[in-house]
């Protein structure tokens, strides 16, 4: 693993592209800005590892059987669009 | 879906018409990030759960379903820059779907972190972590009468 130090306000450019600055940093706090093409995603690394495992788990072949859900009737959808992060 | 189009599929005893249409994934999912096309299939018989399956691999597929089935206050709070890279201009450009996870013929669970968000007018979908993923689990409980 490569380790570089680095101050609050400092960064490090990957592949020319992708830009991690240290935005501030709070006690065992560190505030992180990464810049990077909308086509590289950029996650927190624990949940990453629990929707990946997930994935991997739901992998299914196309002919089992699907259980049933109890008659409801389904409620409007409802999604909110974030602010920030 | 615009782009939807019909298939018939072939069944030894019943005929059943399944509503098939194409998803892009440029992202891919997490963990399977190379696979970048899906098909979306439903089958009247299996509804509302339908198969996210990839193009070319039948074989392959993941189970989905629309939350409004099961968690009617579910609210996925998408980030901006995935509404973005989505290309929605607003929540109704958006359909929301879950994976879901088979443990057992009556046991079931589905990821409500990470939901599929496709972009109904293009086609273009992302699993999207939910800005307010702390709210909700990756193995939510499916109430299910049990298998088929």
């Amino acid at each position: 693993m490569l380790i570089l130090s680095r101050k609050s306000g400092e960064s490090i450019v990957i592949d020319g592209r992708i830009h991690v600055k240290i935005v501030r940093v709070e006690g065992d706090v560190v505030k992180i800005g990464i810049e990077a093409p909308a086509e590289v995603p950029v996650h927190r690394r624990e949940v990453y590892e629990e929707i990946q495992c997930s994935n991997e788990q739901a992998l299914t072949r196309q002919n089992v059987a699907l259980p049933k859900l109890p008659q409801s009737t389904p409620a409007k959808p409802g999604i909110t669009i974030s602010k920030g992060l | 879906m615009n782009s939807a189009n019909v298939i018939e599929i072939e069944e030894p005893e019943t005929t059943e018409t399944a509503a098939c249409c194409e998803v892009r994934m440029p992202a891919g999912l997490l963990g399977f990030e190379h696979i970048k096309n899906f098909l979306l299939i439903a089958k009247p018989a299996e509804a509302p759960f339908r198969w996210l399956q990839v193009k070319n691999n039948p074989s392959l597929a993941f189970i989905v379903i629309e939350p409004l089935y099961f968690a009617p206050d579910y609210r996925p709070d998408i980030p901006q820059a995935d509404v973005d890279f989505l290309g929605l201009t607003s929540p109704d450009d958006a359909v929301v779907y879950n994976i879901v996870t088979l443990r057992g013929p009556r046991n079931a669970t589905v990821n409500l972190k990470g939901p599929i968000v496709i972009n109904r007018n293009t086609g273009v979908a992302k699993q999207v972590v939910i800005a307010n993923a702390v709210e909700y689990s990756v193995q939510h409980p499916l109430p299910v009468n049990g298998a088929a």
